[in-house]
């Protein structure tokens, strides 16, 4: 399951949200201001707090929105939006 | 190969100027299209309190900006913020519009691509980015809850954000290398909060570190001093540039690298506006953006309307 490490009212990760849904790609919503846990994944996977980070396996990651590093991450080729 | 679509006007840049401009569009029946490659809303998109836009007291950034999308929407325009723009080709008719996955043909092209804001320039900048020294305080702000920050520049938008940053950060220090350009309101509230230092006429000479930002050399003008400041993180606010890049082969651009155009927007090319920011003007408000949007929507109707009558 991809996994967005983001909080509400940050734009970049609205941007990332809005994508993979537009992609069609389903993704879980850790949220680093709400949930404590979260934050800690998130200063584990890219050792800051900067979102949006946008992961699968918790180890490759790409921080803020870049569209063809997501594309890549997730495999995803230079197709039409869904 | 790259689907060819035909609209009527395409506008670039989902800002103040281009959603005003796609809202009046839209209502006047065009087929209307929007494209941003950044966040909608531009530069205010991420401001916290906007206290100058006429008919509300206090509204943010994004409030104010998903109204506005919704009405654009709603009137049948649509916003692509995915796709990127490769090259634009104004000069012939139809105007193209080449994106990374479409070819678009329109007979109006609004330019409403704003600003963005200008990265430090300092070598180290790149090694550092979103790892100390960030562009965006609503986003990043968070990340320094309880720790030291610096604010660099002196006009609205750096005094804004130290405002702002002041919730998270244990101490700012304010480091601009003039005087303050920031309007009153402003600079009496950051005057007024204990955790601020205000670091007038200097510059940040260096930023060091091992994997992130750790301080900044710091040159005080007044005193010909060099000192170092142990900072957690820098939010950077050193004024804009405009986003140009894309049209400087097809129009004539100021000597800021504006696109200049009059008061109706309307730029050497017929049927080719510039709106916003980014076009060459003394006043750059957001209020003057909507006016902006909606002269050269209105005036685009009209080119479209004579274009229809010749044919």
């Amino acid at each position: 399951m991809v996994k967005v490490y983001s909080f509400e009212s940050c734009p970049w990760c609205v941007k990332v949200k809005n994508y993979l849904k537009a992609r069609g790609v389903e993704y879980e919503v850790r949220d680093i201001e709400l949930d404590e846990e979260a934050a800690k994944e998130c200063q584990k996977i890219s050792g800051d707090l900067t979102v949006p980070v946008t992961t699968i396996d918790g180890v490759n990651y790409v921080l803020g929105f870049d569209k063809r590093k997501i594309d890549a991450l997730l495999g995803i080729g230079n197709s039409q939006l869904a | 190969m790259k689907e060819r679509i035909k609209k009527d006007a395409v506008i670039i840049g989902a800002g103040m100027a281009g959603l005003t401009a796609a809202l009046y569009c839209g209502r006047m029946n065009l087929d209307t299209l929007v494209l941003e490659n950044g966040i909608i809303g531009g530069q205010i998109a991420n401001a916290t309190d906007i206290e100058n836009y006429p008919g509300f007291e206090s509204v943010s950034g994004s409030e104010l900006i998903g109204t506005l999308q919704r009405q654009a929407e709603n009137f049948g325009a649509v916003i692509d913020e995915f796709d990127e723009i490769e090259k634009v080709t104004l000069k012939t008719s139809p105007k193209i519009i080449e994106t990374i996955e479409k070819i678009y043909e329109a007979d109006v092209v609004i330019i409403a691509s704003g600003m963005n804001r200008r990265k430090l320039p300092l070598p180290e900048e790149k090694k550092f980015a979103g790892r100390g020294v960030h562009y965006c305080e609503l986003c990043d702000g968070h990340a320094y809850n309880g720790k030291i920050i610096a604010v660099m520049g002196g006009g609205n938008a750096a005094v804004d954000a130290a405002n702002f940053l002041t919730k998270y950060a244990e101490k700012i220090y304010l480091i601009h290398r003039s005087e303050f350009r920031a309007d009153e309101v402003s600079q009496k509230r950051l005057r007024a909060n204990d955790k601020v230092e205000i670091m007038l006429q200097t510059e940040i000479k260096a930023l060091r570190g091992s994997k992130r930002l750790e301080e900044v050399e710091i040159f005080d003008k007044k005193t010909g001093e060099t000192k170092t400041l142990k900072v957690d993180g820098i939010f950077v606010n050193i004024g804009v540039e405009p986003n140009t890049q894309l049209f400087k082969d097809e129009l004539t651009l100021s000597a800021s690298g504006r696109i200049i155009a009059g008061e109706d927007c309307r730029t050497e090319i017929e049927g080719v506006f510039a709106a916003g920011d980014v076009r060459e003007k003394e006043i750059r408000q957001l209020t003057t953006a909507a006016s902006d949007g909606t002269t050269a929507a209105l005036l685009a109707e009209k080119y479209l309307a004579k274009l229809k009558e010749a044919n």
